[in-house]
């Protein structure tokens, strides 16, 4: 049994025993794992405190060949990220990324640009608009994990799109120009200012500021997206403001 | 688990079953607690029994602060000598019993019996928060002191709180966090440190 060294963001922890505990991490370099850490509940451990939800920490373990739980001998809490224990909305926020993280990622498919997206994001949060971070952490996960919407032309027949009378469809994997807008499945009108939003998101500006209206109706977007892939909706969704 | 004669959902074999549902207790303590049953006094075992029934059947929640108790007000709410103007908002009984032990706070404690936690799907309505909220209405209350745990969700948990109560107009504080008593600077971890260097105050 080799003993690895990861650098990971905790996930999720669930009590096992009197003093033991089972976190769900997401580490750049193995992608989600999940272990357990025996005497992660004791003040006095070899964990120092570093098995909190959201924490970044140099993480040692021992990798189970045999496909049970991986067996945590060691944290170093790297960065903690205090915004989030000072505004609600970005502790929701950061649940929300812990949330789609560990539910829609996989065990040892790592994702390198994603990992460093999320801590950005935690980074971000709580500075600025939250809605805003949220947004461009969802786009990039998408975009990440293969499920980037088409917002370039007609998701359907794949022909330009005109400004004037666009939807999003989930389903049909983008944005609808109005000759495809007819048939099956949930349309959502899109403003042209919310594709625009949507391009802005997905490329290098997406600092810019967007308007409120804008972003309300972005956030219907991607919860939509994202509650028809994952076929549920994510727990926190309701949690996040606009 | 079964002993070699026990049939499986035999009263020896749910026993065991039963006790190594509890926290610590694995399916070999489970075993031996049992035989230790078994071979005590019909007397002893009476006692236990009937003391676990009365936990269930006799235990309540206290009218005002939530804490298990026997009565419908708590020893602590039921005592006239603490300060009524000052509650402290613990996660769970165990923890209003670790400050009680600590000694020094005189004031009340409420128990919220959890924390939020909206990734296991607890939200306000599974703690008692509005049994705070109303304690905090009714008046006379002037301080609240958020003892949650200092965990992510602990925090959030005061976040939430602090948000409802600060526009009924009472002081929210928090329990300081840093260096133990007693313990060296070059053994403390980075969290210790910084939380210590925020929360400096004045001599």
């Amino acid at each position: 049994m080799a003993t690895e060294k990861v650098k990971a963001l905790v996930l999720r922890t669930t009590d096992w025993s009197e003093t033991s505990r089972i976190a769900t991490l997401f580490s750049r370099e193995r992608g989600k794992l999940r272990g357990l850490a025996k005497g992660g509940r004791r003040l006095k451990s070899s964990f120092d405190n570093g098995l909190d939800l959201l924490t970044l920490c140099d993480m040692v373990l021992i990798r189970k060949t045999t496909g049970g739980l991986d067996l945590l001998t060691e944290a170093v809490v790297v960065r903690r990220f205090p915004r989030l224990h000072r505004e609600l909305s970005a502790l929701y926020a950061g649940y929300y990324v812990a949330e789609l993280l560990a539910d829609w990622t996989e065990e040892l498919d790592p994702h390198p640009a994603l990992f460093d997206e999320a801590l950005e994001a935690l980074e971000d949060l709580g500075d600025g608009s939250v809605g805003q971070r949220v947004l461009r952490f969802e786009t990039r996960l998408l975009a990440e994990l293969g499920y980037a919407p088409v917002i370039d032309w007609c998701s359907s027949c794949e022909g330009p799109l005109s400004a004037q009378a666009l939807a999003f469809c989930a389903e049909a994997g983008g944005v609808l120009c109005p000759r495809c807008q007819a048939g099956p499945g949930e349309r959502r009108r899109l403003s042209t200012e919310a594709l625009g939003g949507m391009r802005a998101l997905a490329s290098e500006k997406w600092r810019e500021p967007l308007a409120d209206r804008v972003r309300a109706e972005l956030r219907g977007v991607m919860g939509g997206i994202i509650t028809h892939i994952r076929g549920k909706p994510p727990k926190l969704l309701p949690y996040l403001g606009g | 688990m079964n002993t070699p004669r026990e049939q499986p959902g035999g009263v020896i074999s749910r026993l065991m079953a039963e006790l190594a549902k509890l926290p610590g207790i694995g399916p070999k303590s489970a075993e031996r607690l049992t035989h230790h049953l078994l071979a005590a006094r019909r007397e002893e075992v009476l006692v236990l029994a009937d003391a676990l029934r009365a936990l269930k059947e006799q235990i309540r929640r206290c009218e005002l602060c939530c804490a298990p108790t026997e009565h419908v007000r708590c020893e602590l709410c039921a005592d006239t000598r603490r300060d009524p103007s000052i509650i402290c908002v613990v996660e769970q009984p165990r923890d209003l019993t670790a400050l009680q032990r600590a000694g020094g706070y005189r004031g009340r404690y409420h128990v919220l019996h959890g924390c939020l936690s909206p990734l296991d799907g607890i939200g306000p309505e599974h703690l008692t928060i509005d049994a705070l909220l109303d304690r905090v209405r009714a008046g006379g209350v002037q301080e609240v002191i958020m003892a949650t745990n200092p965990t992510t969700e602990g925090d959030g948990t005061a976040l939430y709180l602090s948000s409802l109560l600060s526009p009924l107009g009472v002081r929210v504080t928090r329990l300081a966090r840093g260096l133990p008593s007693g313990s060296v600077l070059e053994f403390a971890n980075n969290q210790m440190l910084a939380d210590a260097l925020e929360g400096r105050r004045s001599f």
